[in-house]
């Protein structure tokens, strides 16, 4: 009854969504806002990959908030599991070869994932990006070896230091620009790694804070058993 | 086209999921499906006919060619509030685990809608 | 550095990054910081007031013009709701003090400082994709705050609240994707000139999404389920927030989202028909309840349904009198709230049964409480009088004799289970089991005092606040010049 209930409804909603898709075109070339950033990421804020622009300086303030759900999502979860500081992750034997080809590629992966987050500018990528490559890299730990434990006194620093950092370059804007979050760093030669304004500090302080981030989220929800 | 109907579908279908699914984390997964299916739509929404990724790393690429940065951009966002919303949800989910021992809603739904 | 208007989402933000870092060094000084930034805050609001009345503030952001970047419109409706969350806020922070005694204190006023920014993001941002993001920053902490305690029940209040909650979001987002994909703009102001270009069955959905996206969190009938669990679970300062605050940034959104881009009369019937069953239900479920938080809740609920009213007849007059009934639920929800919130303390049980008697044990916080209860009724010497009498006036003005007759019942079903709960505490002897007596703290009483002395106040001299808000109401009804003031025409 149930099913068929939301078999149903679904349907209805499919119905006017899909009616209302097929008026929009797909694959044409429609008048965005999208146009003027193309054509004026490179000289306005010199970085050549538009979707960083966009993301870190024309929409800089939604990245903010994107920060923040990160940072509220970590709070939120060390506030829900709060007296689960005692536990201890389910410790599973790993494999001689996992644990060798793990510490191998360890280091490996952090260093892809500062690239990624250090090159956002310049190529697909991003302080999200090379936070998560992050944080698979201490994932991968976790799982092979016993002993690997993460402190959550530096991860909280690091966390609050790169949001502090972020915050404090968008008030800068403000005291020595005109608007919050503007750039006021030269901009430099595109296609150059120094680039781009405070768009690579931003996004440095991006990949440190959601690598920090997402590793205390992994360590707190792998952490189960008394 | 096709961009559109699947990515309608797997909306559907993690909402359906939300809907009759009794295991929590099968919710949880359906949830999750539901957000993949909207950031495929918002990158479909964005395509341009042989469009490129619009990054400007040599002089020969033209601002023309380009897909519409604007959705990837949102779906960037989009992406990481998913992410805060399920490691929320999953936390609840340990909390109900330890409380009740199950993860079947039925057992579990005290509290009346 | 200038006083403007980003300061209101980035100072609360850069206090949430700081506490843990603090935290490590003062365990005291954290429960301090929150009460500094929000006591600046108000600072901010109150000193910009004046200013947004005279000439609304756009705050361009990262130096990019609309609608290319992002802008804050800080005009008279944002400047008063947001003077409205950053007092509020203050108030709860000062109650929250020693309330809030169960660890981890640290998490709890990062969560708060966090559902404030989220919130005033909601009202400042002019952009719909910001807005998202800052709904889901306000939802994300109010999901944390509900299971806060960590017991059985409210980790399934939470869990009910997210599950709705990421339905709203999920479509919320179609409907900003259906507008991009229409429009090609994320600027409000810049929709809102190029939405009648859209095909109208388009335009309908977007509707629908954007309706039962924000009627979750505006609690709109019949999507409010989660509301009676999330705040009879959280911890009673949440409860606060929920109905002073989160409640206050989602109606805006609806509010604002209706009145720009879908001002049609069918809407504002649809609205004022659904307003209309969300006060009945809740206010006849509320006479069922049991619990005291619970019946808060749907009261709350049905306030929220006869703001929605007040909003959908649509005149400048109507929003205006919403406006003010939306202060008024602020200030006295938050008052019963926190005194709901020590006599459940002092009676040990969550049950309205619980509380015979309390009026002699703890004559100040029942005072409160009676206070607060014969102000939401709408008694003449309160402040909850003159809101409803002027939204009855303005729904009679538009000729909708049946809505003030359903009003007016809705009213009475109030007044009958408040007075009930209230003679519970003054008349019933006093159950035979004797606990420890336990002192209200002076925080507590500090800020019931408060928001008591701001009722009474108000009900003496309404004219003062509802002319403030004469500027805002013109600011929501009319159209273009929103468009002309975001635009930066």
């Amino acid at each position: 009854m149930r099913k068929v209930l939301a078999v149903f409804l679904l349907g209805i909603m499919g119905f006017y969504l899909f009616s209302s898709f097929s008026e929009i075109p797909f694959g044409e070339n429609r008048a965005t806002v999208g146009d003027y950033y193309l054509e004026n990421t490179v000289l306005q804020t010199g970085s050549v990959n538009t979707i960083t622009s966009i993301v870190v300086s024309y929409r800089g303030f939604d990245t903010l908030g994107e920060v923040t759900v990160l940072f509220l999502a970590s709070t939120g979860l060390a506030a829900i599991l709060f007296d689960n500081k005692g536990r201890k992750r389910r410790r599973q034997h790993a494999s001689l070869i996992v644990r060798v080809g793990a510490h191998l590629i360890y280091p490996l992966i952090i260093l892809l994932g500062a690239y990624v987050f250090i090159h956002g500018h310049l190529t697909p990528g991003g302080g999200f990006q090379g936070g998560a490559i992050i944080a698979t890299g201490v994932l991968l730990m976790f799982m092979s070896y016993r002993s690997f434990e993460v402190s959550h006194k530096w991860l909280t620093y690091l966390e609050s230091f790169a949001g502090i950092s972020f915050v404090t370059i968008g008030l800068s804007g403000l005291i020595w620009g005109e608007s919050f979050l503007q750039n006021i760093l030269p901009l430099g030669v595109p296609n150059e790694l120094f680039s781009a304004g405070v768009i690579p500090i931003i996004y440095i302080a991006v990949g440190i804070k959601v690598g920090a981030e997402l590793t205390g989220l992994l360590d707190n929800l792998l952490k189960t058993i008394k | 086209m096709i961009f559109y109907i699947s990515g309608i579908l797997l909306i559907l279908i993690g909402m359906y999921a939300v809907l009759t699914k009794k295991n929590i984390i099968k919710i949880i997964i359906g949830l999750s499906i539901v957000d993949s299916g909207i950031n495929l739509l918002l990158i479909a929404i964005g395509y341009v006919n042989d469009g490129t990724a619009p990054i400007f790393s040599n002089e020969t690429l033209k601002a023309v060619d380009m897909v519409d940065p604007v959705p990837q951009a949102l779906v960037l966002t989009a992406i990481v509030i998913g992410l805060g919303v399920t490691a929320v949800a999953l936390a609840l989910v340990i909390r109900l685990y330890d409380h009740h021992k199950t993860l079947n809603i039925n057992k579990i739904r005290k509290l009346k809608w | 550095m200038n006083i403007s208007p980003v300061h209101f989402i980035a100072v609360p933000l850069l206090a949430a990054f700081l506490i843990p870092i603090i935290g490590r060094f003062s365990k005291e000084f954290v429960k301090v910081i929150p009460g500094i930034v929000l006591l600046y805050l108000s600072y901010v609001a109150i000193s910009l007031f004046p200013v947004a009345l005279k000439t609304p503030i756009v705050e361009v952001l990262a130096g990019w013009k609309p609608p290319f970047g992002i802008s804050l419109v800080y005009g008279p409706l944002a400047a008063y709701l947001t003077a409205l969350i950053t007092l509020m806020g203050f108030v709860i922070w000062v109650y929250s003090y020693k309330f809030i005694i169960r660890e981890p204190i640290e998490k709890y006023y990062m969560l708060f400082m966090l559902l404030i920014t989220g919130s005033t993001g909601i009202i400042l941002t002019g952009d719909i994709f910001n807005m998202f993001v800052f709904l889901e920053i306000t939802a994300i902490a109010a999901y944390s705050l509900t299971a806060f305690l960590r017991d059985k029940d409210g980790a399934e209040a939470a869990f009910k609240y997210l599950l709705i909650g990421s339905f709203a979001s999920s479509f919320f987002l179609l409907a900003v994707m259906l507008l991009y994909a229409s429009t090609g703009t994320l600027n409000l102001a810049e929709i809102t000139s190029k939405i009648d270009s859209v095909a109208m069955s388009t335009r309908i959905l977007i509707l629908i999404l954007f309706l039962v996206g924000l009627g979750i969190e505006a609690e709109l009938f019949p999507l409010n389920g989660w509301a009676p669990d999330a705040y009879s679970q959280a911890p009673s300062p949440i409860g606060a927030i929920f109905g002073g605050i989160v409640v206050k940034a989602a109606i805006y959104a609806l509010m604002r989202l209706v009145f720009l881009l879908f001002n049609f009369s069918e809407v504002f019937h649809f609205l004022l028909i659904m307003g209309i069953i969300t006060m009945i239900v809740a206010e006849m479920s509320a006479m069922k309840q049991q619990q005291i938080k619970r019946m808060l809740a749907f009261s709350s609920i049905g306030q929220m349904g006869l703001v929605i009213i007040a909003f959908s007849v649509g005149t400048s007059d109507s929003v205006q009198a919403a406006l003010f009934q939306m202060f008024n639920h602020a200030v006295i929800k938050a008052l019963l709230f926190f005194a709901a919130g020590y006599l459940v303390f002092h009676s040990g049980s969550k049950k309205i049964s619980a509380l015979d008697g309390l009026g002699r044990d703890k004559p100040l916080t029942s005072f409160f409480f009676a206070l607060g209860a014969l102000a939401i009724i709408g008694l003449p010497p309160f402040a909850g009088f003159w809101s409803k009498l002027y939204i009855l006036i303005s729904v009679a003005d538009a000729g909708l004799i049946t809505a003030v007759v359903l009003v007016l019942i809705a009213s009475v079903i109030e007044a009958v289970y408040y007075l009930r709960v209230v003679s519970r505490l003054y008349f019933n002897k006093e159950s035979a089991q004797e606990t420890e007596v336990r002192r209200t703290p002076l925080t507590g009483l500090l800020a019931m005092g408060v928001l008591a002395l701001v009722i009474i106040v108000v009900g003496i001299y309404p004219d003062y606040i509802w002319n403030l808000l004469k500027p805002a109401a013109e600011e929501l009804v009319n159209k273009a010049e929103y468009i002309r003031i975001a635009l930066l025409k």
